[in-house]
């Protein structure tokens, strides 16, 4: 109910990006589109997805420095869900976390502020809007899957992306890792 | 030679006509005719079929300088649109939002060959005045992988031609050889592993048999190298790493005991030069990581921020020189090597010019390696009083010191956790190309005026993580920053000109015989009097220019050609010196203008 139509299933953002590519995995993408929609959190994924979050926060929710300066950690986070609504709502004053809220800092007041107040601490403005639901339901993810999860695993991964990236590769412990010719042309040069 | 090129001239005609006769439904009458294959032969002699644009850099000189000139200071006003392309790969992945343009394209007979940032090639037939899609290459890349791991944008800056064959790069580490007349995958080699941080922006240089091969990661703990593959065999022929292993010479410039080295950073994601003379091919290195903590990292940290002189058939090192030692501003040198012949008292001085980050300006002799002269080509220079007239270090460098401090108030350092430098750290110039005009010896460079504010976190070996960010801190953006296209006299070593803009230069530089070109992240592109650097000619192409403009002729016409989209690393991390540009908006568009 919260996304665009039937069609959109939570999730499948990133999925899709990669579907493009594979069209013989469109039968892999309608089946993988009704196995997680039983996870209630879902809708928050593809929120996570397509506000951006993972764009300096990363799929894992660890953050990290880098050129955009440090993301702070949902995985070693404090907060509670209350205050994780009014962070992605208003952002973080000072720092490059944008704020979500449509009108935020002006008709909607953000820790007692208004534009002005704000001034030069003003955060930047998100990629995207969110409705007050996505916002809810992006916090309800980071609570279930990220918050407090340690470090991340391969199992986490696979269920992030649900598409045939090597981006989980790094996860699998050696035993899992098969042999793989294609990337070892490097070897020997070590 | 000539015999040649006069026959592929005719045989593109023949092709032409088959074209013709497939699109009017007369297929399988006519045969098709192979189009001149690119060989060694060619791509030293260039400057004998000036109507195409063979190499990345136009020469193995990088010189980015044509002779064509129906398009002149006294005509350039009426430079006009005459047809445009829209291309793809602006969807994002990793940690990018979208992709964007970077690449330079390659003409040949009157064929464009044009990369999008996920790499996909497109074959554009430019005869008649129109463009019209041959093909299309899509390797797939894969995006999550690939995109997570690229520091600083979706870039690939374009293909390379060899035999038959259009070789290419893809983000997420592969070399691809594509047929030129079908756009069929004739084989694919991995040559750098996203697992380990490593991805390619930078297009294939080709010497001899070989596309050689550069590789991005400083900035996830990569051991950078420069791999040459056998175009014929698909196999290696050596892979040179720019950080020495244990033992090797070199190894003594890393003193640390936490093996720093293995994870010591060394890109060299720019396409470098090559000198047929001696069979050397010039190379730019990059930053060493951690970025901003040389205390991680004590030692003058070779082959990063340098210069480096390989020999093409076995890949040794011949020489090397070193800018910015032990580097705490993420000044890295992966610039390209220009390289240039100016007469001397003793015969012709052979030089190798770089725009470093750094802010100065480099002339070393490339036979030898040794410094000649060196200038800050930026209008402000904070970290250093200036370069040793002997031997161009910085001088405040103390060979004898571990960790530099160089000007200690505005170097990042343990002691000074945050703090202000000039140029910031994207550099005074960054990858964008310059262009040499040989008649005029002057070197034009795409200037980011700027300075920026760095913050030290103190690196640890436990947070070193494979595909994660391996910085030793963070830039941010309090300061505006603007740009110029600064042009350097090579026979006196001095800035002969600066025309400032309002926004840096992201794009990078053609030069003719009375023009140069270039762009800006604001849609502009622009022709410059080659002498006084005066505007004469502006288009707003509506999108952000990231690409640098190149030029070729179809049917005697001359063309200048620029790939349009907003892409590389400023929307993301440096937007905010910039705030005008934060409404540019994604895109991919390939602008052709022609009297």
């Amino acid at each position: 109910m919260i996304f665009n139509g039937p069609t959109v299933r939570p999730g499948m953002l990133l999925a899709s990006v990669a579907a493009l590519n594979f069209s013989m995995l469109v039968a892999a993408y309608g089946q993988s589109a009704q196995g997680p929609a039983s996870d209630p959190t879902n809708a928050g994924k593809a929120v996570f997805s397509r506000a951006n979050c993972m764009g300096c926060h990363k799929w894992h929710g660890n953050g990290g420095g880098g050129y955009g300066g440090d993301a702070l950690s949902l995985r070693k986070t404090e907060l509670t869900r209350d205050q994780l609504i009014e962070t992605v709502g208003c952002g973080r004053p000072g720092t490059g976390m944008p704020f979500f809220t449509r009108g935020a800092y002006d008709e909607v007041k953000c820790h007692d502020m208004n534009r002005q107040d704000a001034g030069a601490q003003m955060p930047p403005e998100g990629g995207t809007f969110l409705r007050p639901k996505d916002i809810e339901a992006v916090a309800d993810y980071v609570i279930a899957h990220i918050k407090g999860a340690g470090e991340p695993t391969y199992a986490e991964c696979v269920t992030f992306f649900s598409s045939p990236s090597r981006v989980c590769d790094i996860y699998k412990t050696q035993t899992q890792k098969p042999d793989d010719a294609t990337a070892s042309a490097g070897k020997g040069q070590q | 030679m000539d015999r040649f090129s006069g026959q592929s001239r005719m045989l593109s005609r023949v092709c032409l006509l088959a074209l013709a006769g497939a699109a009017t439904s007369v297929t399988g009458t006519l045969p098709v005719y192979a189009a001149g294959e690119v060989n060694q032969e060619r791509l030293l002699n260039v400057d004998k079929e000036p109507g195409n644009w063979l190499h990345h850099h136009q020469n193995y000189a990088a010189h980015r300088f044509s002779t064509l000139k129906e398009i002149n200071r006294d005509n350039v006003k009426n430079l006009k649109v005459v047809w445009t392309m829209h291309l793809g790969g602006i969807e994002g992945g990793g940690i990018w939002s979208h992709g964007g343009l970077e690449g330079t394209p390659i003409a040949e007979n009157g064929f464009l060959y044009v990369t999008d940032g996920w790499g996909s090639v497109y074959k554009i037939d430019a005869h008649g005045g129109r463009g019209v899609l041959v093909w299309k290459m899509d390797p797939k890349t894969d995006r999550d992988w690939a995109g997570a791991v690229a520091c600083c944008g979706v870039d690939n800056r374009g293909v390379a031609l060899w035999g038959d064959l259009v070789i290419s790069h893809t983000l997420d580490g592969r070399l691809i050889a594509t047929n030129k007349e079908t756009g069929q995958v004739a084989w694919q080699r991995t040559v750098a592993d996203p697992d380990k941080g490593e991805v390619i922006t930078g297009a294939p240089l080709i010497v001899k048999n070989m596309a050689i091969t550069g590789v991005a990661g400083a900035e996830y703990g990569i051991r950078g190298w420069i791999a040459a593959t056998d175009l014929a065999t698909q196999k290696e022929v050596w892979r040179t790493h720019t950080i020495p292993g244990k033992g090797e010479p070199g190894s003594e410039t890393w003193k640390d005991s936490n093996n720093a080295a293995a994870a010591g950073g060394g890109s060299t994601w720019v396409t470098g030069t090559y000198d047929p003379a001696t069979d050397t091919i010039i190379w730019g290195v990059g930053n060493p990581g951690p970025d901003w903590d040389n205390a991680y990292r004590p030692g003058d940290n070779l082959y990063t921020d340098s210069s480096l002189a390989l020999d093409a058939t076995t890949g040794k090192i011949k020489w090397h020189y070193q800018h910015t030692p032990n580097d705490p501003y993420d000044y890295d040198s992966v610039a390209e090597n220009v390289l240039v012949d100016i007469p001397g008292p003793s015969g012709p001085r052979k030089l190798a010019l770089e725009a470093d980050r750094n802010g100065f300006a480099y002339a070393i002799d490339r036979n030898t390696g040794k410094f000649v002269w060196g200038l800050p080509f930026v209008k402000k220079v904070t970290w250093t009083k200036g370069l040793d007239a002997e031997s161009g270090k910085p001088i405040e460098y103390d060979p004898n010191k571990p960790v530099q401090t160089y000007v200690a108030s505005v170097t990042p350092s343990r002691d000074n956790m945050e703090t202000d430098i000039c140029p910031g750290n994207m550099g005074g110039k960054n990858w964008p190309p310059t262009a040499y005009n040989p008649d005029l010896k002057l070197w034009y460079i795409p200037v980011i005026e700027s300075c920026n504010r760095i913050k030290v976190e103190v690196a640890t070996p436990d947070k070193l993580k494979p595909r994660e960010f391996w910085t030793g801190g963070g830039p941010s953006q309090p300061f505006k920053i603007t740009g110029s296209v600064t042009a350097i006299d090579v026979t006196t070593g001095k800035v002969a000109g600066k025309m400032e803009t309002p926004f840096p230069n992201l794009g990078g530089m053609l030069a003719t015989p009375d023009l140069v070109f270039s762009g800006q992240p604001s849609g502009e592109v622009m022709a410059l009097d080659a002498k006084s650097l005066q505007k004469l000619w502006e288009f707003n192409t509506g999108g952000g220019v990231n690409a640098p403009p190149m030029t070729f002729t179809v049917d005697g016409k001359q063309y200048v050609a620029i790939l349009v989209g907003l892409g590389g690393a400023w929307d993301k991390w440096f937007i905010d010196s910039t705030p005008e540009l934060k409404k540019i908006q994604p895109g991919s568009m390939l602008y052709v203008f022609a009297l």
